[in-house]
């Protein structure tokens, strides 16, 4: 939040929308109301739904946070075995260029026919949606490590165990990082259009649900405050990256 | 082939120390050391000196065994050598600690593989200590980032100390450095050096002519294209060694006039053969 606030210009930019959108949904008649609610409609709408809206949040999460987190942790861990050994990785990378360009929505209504459960179908997909980012990123960061790195373990002596996770681990992470991002907004997407497809709670199942009754302003605020939760989940992960990051400049 | 025969007579006449015989290193079908053999004695200060591009770097990579020499045979006290040990530390001229670990972190990393049955209380305590012997004592846990090159190569120091290695490999450790850091962080190897019993044998890679007669017992001069020994004379100034002496001493600056000679000698000879090559070839 402090970076939003940090340039005065994306506040004013918008304040600047949030006035077009008055204008255009108060003085253009084109589809009535209901359709293009005003701001002021909207966020009162928003406001009466907070509570549904939070306990969607948190059904979403209960989804979301094991499939994003067991997604990253086999991305990062086979994605270092794959980059620390070339007989793996010439294994495993016609397999990993014919797989992960497949944008991971179309495994949404055969997950959903597959598994016995919503809610293992949908962290399932969540699940192919964060791997692949956080794959990628971590074949990459391990196998151009710089060799410094390489030469200074061999001299200690390091065993592979420890190589990979006090070395490569950690030297990868630069990279890691912009994966787990990239797999973070992913696994929204994933999440939120699986709710669309079959949940009985949660975000995308906010959306949906209103819109089938044509309450098209909770539906707006549906949408406003998805964009605020994921802008929030980004803005902590760019923190742990921070943190977890401090030696790079 | 000759290279049996070499390694053969190698074993026979080798001596406690390293040993390097009829050693060839090539890099993608470039011949990088041709034909080095070299003798360093146990508790010797050795200066490897040349121009850059003459294989000095390699010359102690394969000494350190992070690579594979293309024929030859190096060996520590009568062992070939064929891959890093703990037995030989070695100093780069940068980025020899990670950078994700702070100082202390760093040398106990080290002192992990070289005392595995201690723990990590005992292994920070220690690399503590060998922190304060380098000078670092108000920086243990600081990061890399957070130190002046100097200090890195301090900590650099410190690490190879905790491997408690018998032979220090060093690749131009101060070339990144300020003359007055420089001359500090050379004292502090004289230092590690001498004081350790018994005395660590030191091969210690620069271009720098002073650095070289300031240090060492011997230096060996390599040329370049391939890397060679050209030649390599013995450093007659008795220790401890004062620069202010040193700057003043005719003997000083005849080696030294001796040392750049050489090395003009040498390009001269391969400018005149390449001439040669090429007026042959038209």
């Amino acid at each position: 939040m402090k970076r939003l606030l940090h340039g005065k210009e994306g506040v004013w930019f918008l304040v600047g929308l949030a006035a077009i959108w008055h204008l255009v949904s108060t003085y253009v008649p084109f589809s009535g109301k209901y359709l293009f609610p005003t701001p002021l409609v909207t966020f009162k709408a928003l406001w009466i739904s907070l509570p549904e809206l939070l306990k969607g949040t948190g059904s979403s999460f209960i989804i979301l946070a094991p499939g994003y987190l067991l997604a990253v942790t086999a991305a990062i861990a086979w994605g270092i075995l794959v980059g620390t050994t070339p007989a793996l990785n010439r294994m495993f990378s016609l397999f990993s260029r014919l797989a992960s360009p497949v944008p991971p929505t179309v495994y949404i209504p055969y997950a959903i026919a597959l598994l016995p459960t919503f809610r293992t179908a949908a962290g399932f997909v969540v699940f192919v949606g964060a791997f692949w980012p956080v794959f990628l990123n971590s074949v990459t960061g391990s196998s151009t490590m710089p060799q410094r790195y390489r030469d200074n373990a061999r001299i200690l002596g390091l065993r592979r165990a420890e190589y990979l996770w006090r070395i490569v681990l950690p030297a990868a992470l630069p990279h890691i990082f912009s994966g787990m991002s990239v797999g973070l907004v992913f696994a929204f997407i994933m999440l939120t259009v699986a709710e669309l497809f079959g949940a009985s709670a949660g975000l995308g199942r906010f959306v949906q649900l209103y819109a089938d009754y044509a309450d098209y302003p909770r539906m707006v605020a549906g949408i406003l405050y998805t964009g605020v939760v994921v802008l929030l989940s980004m803005e902590l992960l760019e923190q742990i990256r921070k943190r977890v990051l401090f030696w790079v400049k | 082939m000759g290279i049996g025969k070499n390694a053969m007579t190698a074993t026979t006449t080798q001596q406690e120390g390293l040993e390097v015989e009829a050693l060839r290193f090539a890099y993608n079908g470039t011949e990088v050391l041709a034909d080095i053999r070299l003798s360093i004695a146990e508790g010797e200060f050795v200066c490897l000196l040349g121009p850059s591009g003459c294989g000095k770097t390699t010359l102690l990579r394969l000494l350190a065994g992070l690579e594979k020499p293309a024929s030859g045979t190096l060996s520590w006290k009568a062992k070939p050598i064929t891959g890093p040990s703990l037995e030989r530390g070695v100093v780069f001229q940068d980025y020899s600690l990670f950078p994700w670990l702070n100082l202390a972190q760093n040398i106990s990393l080290a002192l992990a593989k070289a005392h595995p049955e201690m723990g990590k209380k005992w292994r920070i305590n220690l690399a503590d200590e060998y922190l304060d012997m380098v000078g670092l004592s108000d920086a243990r846990r600081k990061h890399p980032f957070e130190l002046s090159g100097g200090m890195q190569q301090r900590g650099a120091i410190a690490r190879t100390l905790a491997l408690g290695s018998p032979v220090l490999l060093m690749d131009e450790p101060f070339g990144a450095l300020d003359p007055i850091n420089r001359a500090k962080l050379q004292d502090l190897v004289l230092d590690v050096w001498s004081n350790a019993a018994p005395r660590k044998t030191v091969v210690f890679v620069t271009h720098d002519v002073e650095e070289a007669l300031y240090l060492s017992d011997r230096v060996v001069m390599l040329g370049s294209a391939p890397g060679r020994v050209i030649d390599e004379l013995t450093v007659p100034f008795a220790r401890p060694r004062q620069r202010r002496r040193l700057a003043v001493s005719p003997e000083f600056a005849a080696l030294r006039e001796r040392i750049d000679g050489q090395f003009r000698q040498d390009v001269l000879e391969r400018i005149d053969s390449e001439e040669f090559r090429t007026a042959g070839d038209i």
